[in-house]
């Protein structure tokens, strides 16, 4: 009788128990697994990814375009805001653990990662798409790269490029992680300029010369070419690669310079543009261009609220003369910490597109590259690219032109861009009172970096 | 089976056949104070063998042979009786009297109870008296200092904030170093499921404080290792209260009010300081411009009125709105009203328990509603208990533990947000608290008025929590017992979030969102509990089990804004959905646990434990874990040696060693991952993890010696152990290179198990009478000692903020730029460099140096309880030292404007002025302020602190003049609660913001200090 009551409850026990043994199987249930990566449709939906990444704050959705300026903000932008990373960046007193340095970085590695990642899986990837499926996370990897070295190390320009070190350079996947290896050191600039090129080269090989509203195309990468030779003052090739773009008539300059920015979708003169929505956006409160260039206080009820942390520059106004209607798209108002300034008007909406190249700077650098290689790619005088650009905004046409004349053009038109840091960089002029190779007017490499991987080398 | 018990009997002991002179003797076992029936006494014969238990009722039957001469009586929590046979005594009546030796109280342990004076683990207790009442919602606030080696950290005045628990130290650097907390023998949630963009918030506080019959904290390995792979950073054993049998219905009012006012302030500048520190700073930075020649200003005077006039100036006429600051017109405390002034709270709680020899019960229910010292923050709940048990038969009982509870949190927005009211302290004292213009609240502050989001904003918290465990307990024979249990923890959270659009957080837009998330536990534990009687020198008792826990948590979160008003305050006023999201998680333990106790003569004592755990969180190759205990004791005082002559009244000598394990790291951990991406009309993929197949569990060996004691018949008795826990595999989430494509936020990691962390430290408790006549007087004394070191860590460097875990120091060491003081001749603050013995005034050229810990060397606490005639006095001191607290508001309220135009802490009045001032406070100024670039130690200050943690003052109303109305007793008291407080830290020294982390702590950020608290309260039983 009592043997019956406990034989019972044993059984019951272990019978439990060896049902349980099968529950320890639990699989993610809000992400993926690599081995779930296995058709065509997967692999394009890992490219996708990447470009989520270039929309990320760490690239064009903010830093790429911000860093640049604050770098080279003299005359352009002012920094009134209470992040101690963006303040050392305006005031050129990074330190090697600045969040900054490490979230392009790692964002950008990412990118690559993907990329890499796509392309070593390209044999699943069915033959129709493959080819544009390649071009464009080819497009991706050069693009990362280009905009990495800018930031990270010194210029082409200096003429040491050949020592200079550039990035590590990263072109297989990682999906197992092994202690032993996996830490790249820097390759030269040089090297680095050669695998960007090649990388972009390829692209252009594989895109085609249209690719929905605004996956990347031949054109994202040759207008994304152009700036690389002319980094590398290679105006030649240049002004080839901006002839290109311009001459395919797929993109013409808005009417008025207002439309080319804020827009939901596409302008017709954005060559390649992040797009953003409410769902999918690189962030309205703490990140983001429009977080920062939009002023928080002082504003109609309605209107977008951001930090107003990066405010205009007084000098930027003297660049402009009467009438031209850049030097009015800018809003007044107030920082969150309580400043009154200027803020321009290109990043004061949120969910909108993010120009990221824009067809009017492909006319200032045919006609740059032109002027200053004697060329005359695409047949047009300078004179006539500069005056394309400017008539659009009611600035007075010119009679003739001079290098500095596009100097300060690209300031003019492609201000809060990104691109005042690259001009000045290329052509050897001071950057807010550093000498333009100084290590005070590049990021450091991420400390975070340097300490887990004993082949890099800060720059000095 | 029950031959082999027989012939375990044959074996130890002389077997004696029943002669035809036995004789059966029969009786009832009451307790002596309320004459309830006792069962389940064991009643041993002396002089013969034989033993029988008593049932339900009390009674008990046992055939005594011819030898046997006495009766012997033992009871758990009560004192042994010996009864000697003689003859016609039948029926007998035993009154049986509880322990009144502290030592032998019952210690309640994983899966059974044992005597405290059995004990070979080091286990603390904590008792109801010392959890109910309190004035916090969480029982954790109350056992602070109450317990040896167990540090509670609130690391606010914040209501509902996580508490972070540290059981002889931080054992781990990646995973969680919270204990486990069992309620009634049921593992439950205590993981925040708030949302993620505010401070965690702590699922503890529903257990209502009052429900809590004790507390045990299993500190050893020997007492945690039964539950193996959970039990690395210590168990929190919680036992609700529970009915008697043959007791009377007893009903009990509690109820209480109290108010709540700041303990600690910050000091800031009044209006007057702070023109003066304006002017101040204007000198300073025309001087140095026209010293350094940068604008090429003629004179100083030239330089000192251009900035006057054009930077400092305009701001006191920008903000001041028009009122004459140059007369002080307005004096505004912006400090004050981010508090609510005596911010009342009260509580009821109503419990009727009692019971027959058949069902036992507790019911009670309860209300409660604090409001924080902070305005906006509120938590109010209410809730049930109903604890049942049946005996069912002489071989079945049965049970159940029920409680249901809703809470609500009101919440504001975690001290890094603008809109926080801990950041009101940052508007400037000229700045009118209400617009002269308009008559409404100041919008036109420095920075957007935090008292817009208070208006305008809302943040609801409300948590629906039912926990119940239910069992069967099964004799299957009498030394042979079967316990099932089953049990679940439900806790459902929404989480309504509204931003009013005049507020800053509402953007001119307005912006809501809801998080819903729920998480359902069940449990089940199966176990025999053997204990044989193999004669009155030795003792065994064994336990084999079982036990399964599965986990699913399910998220969903939607957000919206575009609010037409604030007319409709949910997601339908949204015009624009920004975001919806649900996930899921799973996560599952198997578990098999052995345990025997063994003791000899009540002298020496031997235990040996195992526990097997598989879980979900490691790949199948690692997924078991096996985790052994062993320990020892020897009672001294039961040795003859001992007995007579010593000054000891009890002494024991214990040690025990053994593994416990972690695994808190969350799920999928070792699982490569990829996220989904959702660029517009791209669905994809990106990577979000790397991971190791090769992820196993954390483990701690943990030797532990001790020793009890009791001295003078036990008035002193007391506790000391000296404990040395080695953790190895350390799941360390490791920083790899971002070069392999894994970065977030900057830095790719991956978990690995790899490092070892060592804590080492003694713990001592003394409890002394030391008057006992009708004026008592009783001091208890806890202190404990933990050294933490984090071993080697393969150079991996984990970093949270300006604290890292670093090889060879403590767990959340600061890692700064250390501050060198001012240089006389400039007022530059100094650093030192990376040569460490040269100072810069280049802080990009500073070292960052190891700069001290957040975790204290020394905690403990002081209690000392007196009572004559009805009156009863406690007063309670805490105290920690050793540790030191960074203030990352610094860099703003402590910068001399360079940072912005914040007001600004007093120290600032003796910044440097002029070459040869000698003073720790560099240059201040707008543009050419100095010292305020970045993180220092100019921040970083002695975090030792003494507190007057508690005064009760009681009366218990004398018994006669009660009686009439039905009442049995009824006490009146009041309490106050952080009535003084020694410290050098400027602000509060109880302080963390927003955090429960292991690398992160002691760290202040516009923190709302802790609250000066004291209480009215009324305590009846009917």
């Amino acid at each position: 009788m009592k043997k019956l009551l406990y034989i019972p409850t044993i059984v019951f026990v272990f019978l439990l128990a060896s049902s349980c043994n099968k529950k320890l199987e639990v699989l993610p249930q809000n992400n993926a697994t690599p081995d779930q990566i296995k058709t065509s449709a997967d692999v394009q939906a890992l490219l996708f990814g990447a470009y989520e990444q270039l929309q990320s704050y760490s690239a064009f959705g903010e830093q790429f375009m911000l860093i640049p300026d604050l770098l080279a903000s003299k005359d352009q932008v002012d920094w009134v805001g209470t992040y101690a990373s963006y303040k050392q960046v305006k005031n050129k007193k990074i330190v090697a653990s600045n969040s900054i340095a490490s979230s392009m970085w790692g964002n950008g590695y990412k990118v690559i990662g993907i990329c890499n990642t796509v392309l070593d899986k390209l044999s699943v990837v069915d033959s129709a798409d493959k080819a544009t499926v390649e071009g464009e996370a080819l497009f991706m990897r050069g693009t990362i790269y280009f905009e990495l070295l800018g930031i990270y190390a010194r210029p082409f320009s200096d003429g040491n490029a050949a020592t200079n070190p550039g990035l590590p350079i990263v072109l297989v996947p990682t999906y197992k992680y092994d202690s032993t290896k996996g830490k790249p050191a820097r390759a030269t600039v040089a090297a680095t300029y050669t695998q960007i090129i090649s990388d972009l080269q390829g692209a252009i090989a594989k895109l085609p010369s249209s690719n929905g509203s605004f996956r990347a195309d031949v054109y994202s990468a040759k207008a994304i070419l152009s700036r690389v030779y002319l980094s590398m003052l290679d105006y030649a090739n240049a002004a080839t690669q901006a002839n290109d773009v311009i001459v395919s008539k797929n993109f013409t300059l808005t009417d008025t310079y207002d439309k080319a920015f804020n827009n939901s979708v596409n302008s017709t003169e954005d060559i390649f543009a992040i797009q953003q929505t409410s769902q999918s956006n690189v962030g309205t409160s703490n990140q983001g261009l429009s977080t920062f260039y939009a002023p928080n206080q002082g504003l109609p009820v309605g209107q977008t609220v951001g930090r107003g942390d990066a405010q205009i520059d007084a000098g930027y106004i003297v660049y402009f003369e009467a009438g031209d209607r850049r030097a009015s798209f800018v809003t007044v108002g107030k920082s969150i910490a309580g400043a009154d300034g200027t803020y321009p008007n290109k990043w004061q909406q949120f969910y909108k597109a993010m120009p990221v190249v824009r067809l009017a700077e492909m006319y200032l650098t045919r006609g740059e590259a032109n002027l200053l290689s004697g060329g005359s790619v695409g047949g047009v005088d300078p004179l006539d690219d500069i005056n394309t650009v400017r008539a659009r905004s009611g600035a007075s046409l010119l009679a003739t032109v001079t290098g500095q004349d596009f100097v300060d053009e690209r300031f003019r038109e492609l201000g809060f861009e990104g691109d005042r840091f690259w001009t000045l960089k290329r052509l050897k002029l001071n950057v807010d009172g550093f000498g333009y190779d100084d290590n005070k007017v590049i990021m450091p490499l991420p400390q975070s970096e340097l300490d887990v991987n004993a082949n890099l080398k800060q720059n000095q | 089976m029950r031959k082999s018990i027989y012939l375990i009997g044959v074996l130890v002991f002389h077997f004696s056949t029943l002669s035809a002179q036995s004789r059966q003797i029969y009786g009832k076992i009451i307790d002596a104070k309320d004459h309830s029936s006792l069962s389940g006494v064991t009643v041993t014969l002396k002089g013969a063998r034989g033993n029988a238990l008593s049932t339900a009722d009390g009674s008990f039957s046992i055939k005594a042979g011819p030898k046997a001469t006495s009766l012997r009586f033992s009871y758990i929590g009560y004192e042994d009786l010996e009864v000697p046979i003689d003859a016609g005594s039948s029926p007998l009546v035993i009154t049986m009297s509880a322990s009144q030796k502290a030592l032998s109280e019952v210690v309640v342990v994983g899966y059974g109870k044992a005597l405290k004076k059995d004990i070979t683990g080091a286990i603390a207790q904590v008792n109801a008296k010392d959890i109910e009442n309190f004035p916090a919602p969480s029982f954790e606030s109350a056992i602070q200092g109450k317990a040896a080696g167990v540090v509670v950290t609130s690391g606010s005045g914040k209501l509902g904030q996580a508490i972070q628990v540290n059981i002889r130290g931080i054992s781990s650097i990646s995973a969680s170093s919270q204990p486990l907390y069992v309620v009634d023998g049921l593992p439950v949630t205590t993981a925040s499921m708030s949302d993620m963009t505010n401070d965690d918030t702590n699922p503890l506080a529903d257990i209502n404080p009052n429900d809590i019959e004790s507390v045990e904290v299993l500190k050893d390995a020997s007492a945690a290792a039964i539950y193996g792979a959970r039990a690395g950073n210590g168990v929190v054993l919680i036992t609700t209260r529970k009915g008697k049998a043959g007791q009377k219905t007893v009903i009990e009012l509690n109820t209480s009010h109290s108010t709540s006012n700041p303990a600690r302030k910050w000091k800031f500048l009044d209006a007057k300081q702070y023109i003066r520190l304006m002017r101040q700073a204007a000198v300073s930075d025309g001087t140095y411009d026209f010293t350094n020649n940068i604008s090429g200003y003629a004179t100083v005077e030239d330089g000192i009125n251009d900035f006057w006039d054009n930077v400092y100036k305009p701001v006191l006429d920008q903000y001041s709105l028009g009122t004459k600051w140059q007369d002080t017109a307005v004096n505004s405390n912006w400090q004050k009203q981010l508090y609510h002034h005596n911010a009342p709270s009260s509580q009821v709680n109503l419990s009727a328990t009692g019971g027959n020899d058949k069902t036992r019960f507790f019911i009670s229910g309860f209300y409660n509603t604090q409001d924080a010292i902070v305005i906006n923050n509120r938590f109010t709940r209410y809730g049930a208990r109903f604890n049942l048990d049946h005996t069912a038969s002489d071989r079945l009982l049965f049970g159940l533990n029920l409680a249901v509870d809703r809470s609500q949190l009101n919440r504001v927005t975690n001290d890094d947000a603008f809109s926080t009211p801990g950041q009101l302290v940052a508007q400037i004292p000229i700045s009118p608290l209400i617009d002269p213009a308009t008559g409404l609240p100041n919008a036109r502050t420095l920075y957007p008025s935090g008292i817009y989001d208070a208006l305008y904003d809302f943040d609801h918290q409300v948590t629906f929590r039912t926990i119940g465990n239910a069992y069967a307990n099964l004799k299957i024979l009498p030394t042979l017992s079967f316990q099932s249990e089953f049990g679940t923890d439900i806790l459902n959270l929404t989480e309504n979030e509204f931003q009013g659009k005049e507020s800053q957080d509402g953007a001119g837009i307005g912006k809501g969102s809801l998080v819903t998330s729920q998480s359902v536990t069940y449990n089940t534990n199966n176990y025999f509990t053997f204990t044989p009687h193999i004669g009155d020198e030795h003792k065994l008792t064994a336990v084999l089990g079982m036990s399964y826990l599965q986990n699913n948590f399910e998220h969903s979160s939607a957000s919206g804004e575009g609010f037409p008003s604030d007319a409709v305050k949910n997601l339908d006023g949204a015009t624009n959905i920004t975001g919806a999201a649900t996930s899921d998680y799973k996560y599952t333990f198997l578990s098999y646990f052995l345990r025997a106790n063994y003791s000899f003569r009540d002298r020496y004592l031997f235990s040996v434990s195992d526990r097997i755990d598989g879980s979900s969180r490691f790949s199948p190759a690692h997924r078991y874990g096996n985790f052994p205990a062993v320990s020892a004791g020897w009672v001294l005082s039961e040795e003859s040696f001992l007995q007579h002559s010593s000054p000891f009244s009890f002494l024991k000598l214990r040690a025990s060693y053994g593994l416990t394990g972690n695994s808190e790291i969350g799920e999928n951990q070792f699982q490569s991952l990829y996220a989904v991406t959702n660029y517009p009309l791209l669905p994809g993929f990106s990577p979000s993890q790397l991971g190791s197949d090769k992820l196993r569990w954390e483990k701690s060996a943990q030797f532990d010696a001790g020793l009890n004691f009791g001295i003078l018949k036990n008035r002193i008795i007391g506790e000391v152990d000296y404990y040395h826990k080695h953790t190895t595999d350390l799941l360390l989430n490791t920083n790899i290179p971002a070069t392999t494509g894994y970065a977030s936020n900057g830095t790719a990691t991956i978990y690995q198990n790899l490092g070892v962390m060592d804590n080492k430290g003694i713990e001592i408790s003394l409890t002394s009478q030391n008057l006992t006549g009708a004026f008592k007087w009783t001091t208890t004394f806890n202190l404990a000692y933990n050294k933490n070191r984090v071993g080697d860590i393969k150079g991996q460097i984990i970093t949270s903020g300006v604290q890292r875990a670093v090889e060879g120091q403590p767990i959340g060491t600061f890692y700064l730029q250390k501050f060198a003081g001012v240089d006389p001749a400039t007022g530059d603050a100094q650093y030192i460099d990376s040569t460490g013995k040269k100072t810069t005034t280049d802080y990009t050229q500073a070292a960052r140096l190891v700069a001290g810990k957040y975790t204290p060397d020394y905690t403990g606490g002081l209690t000392n309880t007196f009572s004559y005639a009805g009156v009863d006095l406690s007063v309670f001191f805490y105290f920690v030292t050793g540790n030191k607290i960074y203030n990352g508001g610094g860099t703003y309220m402590t910068a001399g404007f360079y940072n912005g135009w914040d007001n600004q802490t007093v120290d600032l009045m003796n910044a440097w002025q002029k070459p040869g001032d000698k003073t720790n406070v560099p240059r201040i100024g707008y543009y050419y302020g100095s010292g305020a670039d970045g993180a220092s130690t100019r921040w970083l200050y002695k975090g030792d602190y003494l507190r007057m943690k508690n005064v009760t003052l009681g009366y218990t109303l004398p018994g006669g003049a009660l009686k009439s109305a039905g009442i049995k007793s009824a006490r009146i008291y009041i309490s106050g609660t952080n009535l003084l407080t020694f410290t050098k830290y400027p602000g509060d020294p109880e302080v963390n913001t927003n955090v429960v982390s292991n690398i992160a702590g002691g760290r202040d950020f516009y923190t709302i200090p802790q609250a000066r608290t004291f209480t009215l309260g009324l305590n009846v039983k009917f």
